[in-house]
């Protein structure tokens, strides 16, 4: 009885031991694998600061305006001047709208077989 | 013979092998539990201990949260960013940990060829657990000392102020140490504020801040700096400086000095020169000071804007005579009193309000106390307590007193806002904020012929600001020139001037307030003058031309415009 026991007690903390085992081993692999995603976080964040600067310095006013410098004559661009702006007064009077429903008359007479030129003919005496 | 038991030895009692073998058990397991006991109370004890111990995180009387603290960004008004935050590498050692230092400090030096081999041996021997050895490096070096592989150095991220518009606003930003703590400029003043309580905290640490926002406007910044270099090599000046505001709010659109630094090195501001000449710089405003006697003066209602006055002979203190410098030696207006930078008009327009009066309407402007402003870089004005009677005339055209171009342009600001003294700032600060800060200085009548003054000076035949509207045709600008003698071997000198030009535009329905600054300019070509109107004043009119657009500014030479100018005098 005893002797059973004993032997099914020292399989159990056999098992028992390896399972620890295989927790322990497993749980410092994902510690490790941890570190090394948080370090690699680290190093992207710091990629990251000196991208956002980067594009910060590409941003400044005070990095453009050579550029802009250098290729002005062939861009034909330079500081805005006093005449380049416009008043609402300046812009010209919208064109007249057509008259659709005048001119649909016009080609409903012509397929009608009424051509109104030929009144005008007939009334200066063309034939 | 009795047998008694008195003369027996004791009884001989043995014990059994099993009570032996019993006892001898019982002992040995007493012993067992024993150390049993004291091999787990020595472990639970060591837990304990460990359980208790504090990390020390101090590095060489640095704490590690300093070095790795995080600053919030600061951008300007339209979101752009001044100064961001990168991560470097840093260079440590562990010198208790290094075998062959001879070997360490022949391969860093293969890399670092700038460090003393003397200082460098030194640092590294001995049994210290942490030094420095090259702090705030580039990825590229780190790389290359990695490849060496010496035991015992090792690298620490940083966290490094950058400030991606370099020189262009210096002076705003100032500048932060190597340990990420601010030195100069708005920096110290975030420190001073609430930045060091964060990071004290521990909660600067990698966390991000919520950006801080400026009043500064980066495209008037880089215009107006860009505008100063031009003066400064157009002049042959020793420096310039300008500052322009927001005059509804107070907010600094744009503030540059020059010669300046660059925050990215911080030792360069530690040059001669580089001071802020807006803010801790006083001058003899000269000239531009007589729009503060024309505004007091009007205010009081001691003088209208149609009065005269005798400008033909020079005022006579003593031995001392005042005279003009452009003399029209004829009786003058008001407003010609002011077109004609008249001397002599001037000191009788502060004499028709009494010195008294004048003396206290400074103290209103707030001449004689720093300003309310946000940069630690401040001087207190110079400003007499009490004025003697020529005192007071040299002082009614900007003599004899110091004040900052801050304090002007503070000044100019109340005079075209409607008369509301507001003190300004560096941080964004809306209308109705600012309007909880109002202090009426002078009447919104008087404001308005401080305007019609000023924008007369631009347009009327021979006023001192016609060159400044060359330039800046049909943004409606005015202002008032300056040229203060420089005091040299304790007399005024005729060669060496500061020159000032004082504006404000769109005049008809003002937005905004400049101070422009040349020390010591030389005429730029023969037909030129040394004079404020061809220096600052023209650098004025440039600056307005290039801006105006970008602050939403639309010209306009509709001649009704200027209709609130007296014609009179034009």
């Amino acid at each position: 009885m005893i002797r059973n026991l004993n032997i099914i007690l020292i399989f159990t903390s056999v098992i028992m031991l390896a399972g620890v085992y295989t927790l322990k081993f497993s749980i410092e692999h994902t510690a490790s694998e941890r570190t090394a995603l948080a370090a690699q976080i680290e190093s992207q964040e710091g990629d990251l600061s000196l991208l956002k600067a980067d594009w910060a310095v590409l941003n400044q006013p005070g990095h453009i305006d050579p550029i802009v410098k250098r290729h002005q004559v062939a861009l034909a661009i330079g500081p805005v001047q006093q005449k380049q702006f416009g008043a609402f007064q300046d812009i010209p009077m919208r064109p007249v709208k057509p008259n659709n429903a005048e001119m649909d008359a016009l080609f409903q007479s012509l397929e009608a077989g009424i051509d109104p030129i030929d009144a005008i003919l007939e009334l200066e005496g063309i034939e | 013979m009795a047998v008694t038991a008195e003369d027996l030895s004791p009884t001989i009692a043995l014990d059994g092998g099993r009570k032996i073998r019993g006892n001898l058990t019982q002992a040995r397991i007493r012993w067992m539990v024993l150390a049993l006991v004291l091999g787990f109370g020595a472990v639970g004890g060591r837990l304990v201990q460990l359980g208790m111990v504090v990390p020390d995180s101090t590095i060489e009387g640095q704490a590690r949260d300093v070095i790795t603290a995080t600053r919030p960004p600061i951008l300007d008004r339209n979101g752009l960013e001044m100064a961001v935050d990168i991560r470097v590498p840093s260079l440590y050692a562990e010198p208790r940990r290094i075998i062959d230092v001879e070997e360490a400090v022949t391969k860093i030096r293969s890399v670092l060829p700038n460090l003393n081999e003397a200082w460098l041996r030194n640092r590294l021997t001995g049994d210290k657990g942490f030094v420095w050895v090259q702090r705030e490096l580039s990825p590229a070096i780190q790389e290359r000392i990695m490849r060496l592989g010496i035991p015992g150095v090792e690298f620490l991220t940083e966290s490094k102020r950058f400030y991606p518009g370099m020189t262009e606003a210096s002076h705003i930003l100032g500048s932060t140490n190597i340990d990420n703590q601010g030195i100069s400029g708005i920096e110290k003043h975030m420190d001073d504020e609430n930045v060091a309580l964060l990071q004290e905290l521990g909660l600067a640490r990698g966390n991000a801040l919520a950006p801080v926002e400026l009043s500064v406007d980066m495209r008037v910044q880089h215009v107006m700096h860009e505008q100063l270099v031009d003066a400064m090599s157009r002049y042959q000046a020793i420096a310039a400086a300008g500052v322009m505001v927001d005059i509804h709010t107070g907010e600094i659109i744009a503030l540059a000095s020059l010669p300046d630094f660059n925050p990215n090195d911080p030792k360069t501001a530690l040059v001669k020169d580089t001071f802020n000449r807006i803010t801790s710089g006083i001058f003899e405003p000269g000239s531009i000071f007589k729009t503060v006697t024309m505004a007091g003066a009007l205010d009081s209602g001691a003088v209208k804007m149609t009065d005269q006055f005798d400008a033909r002979f020079g005022v006579r203190f003593g031995r001392f005579t005042i005279d003009d410098f452009h003399g029209k030696h004829r009786i003058l207006a008001l407003p010609e009193v002011y077109k004609f930078s008249s001397n002599i008009g001037t000191i009788r327009v502060m004499q028709a309000m009494g010195k008294e009066n004048f003396r206290a309407f400074l103290s209103r402007m707030g001449f004689d106390q720093r300003v309310s402003f946000e940069l630690p870089e401040m001087r207190l004005p110079s400003v007499p307590k009490d004025f003697s009677e020529v005192g007071a005339a040299t002082a009614s055209f900007g003599h004899g007193l110091s004040v900052s171009p801050l304090h002007m342009v503070t000044a100019y600001s109340a005079f075209v806002n409607g008369g509301n003294y507001i003190a300004p700032t560096l941080y964004k600060r809306s209308e109705a904020e600012a309007e909880l800060l109002y202090r009426r200085v002078i009447q919104p009548e008087t404001s308005a012929n401080i305007r019609a003054l000023m924008r007369l000076n631009a347009i009327g035949q021979g006023g001192s600001g016609s060159q400044m509207n060359k330039a800046a045709l049909g943004y409606r600008v005015g202002g008032k020139t300056g040229t203060a003698e420089k005091v040299v071997d304790g007399r005024y000198s005729s060669s060496k001037v500061t020159n000032f030009f004082a504006s404000a535009f769109p005049l008809d329905n003002p937005q905004y307030a400049m101070v422009i600054m040349v020390d010591e300019p030389k005429a730029e070509n023969p037909q030129s003058g040394t004079t404020a109107g061809w220096n600052a004043g023209t650098v004025t009119g440039r600056i307005v031309q290039r801006v105006a657009p970008m602050l939403g500014i639309a010209p306009d030479f509709s001649p009704i415009i200027d209709d609130f100018v007296p014609t009179a005098y034009r």
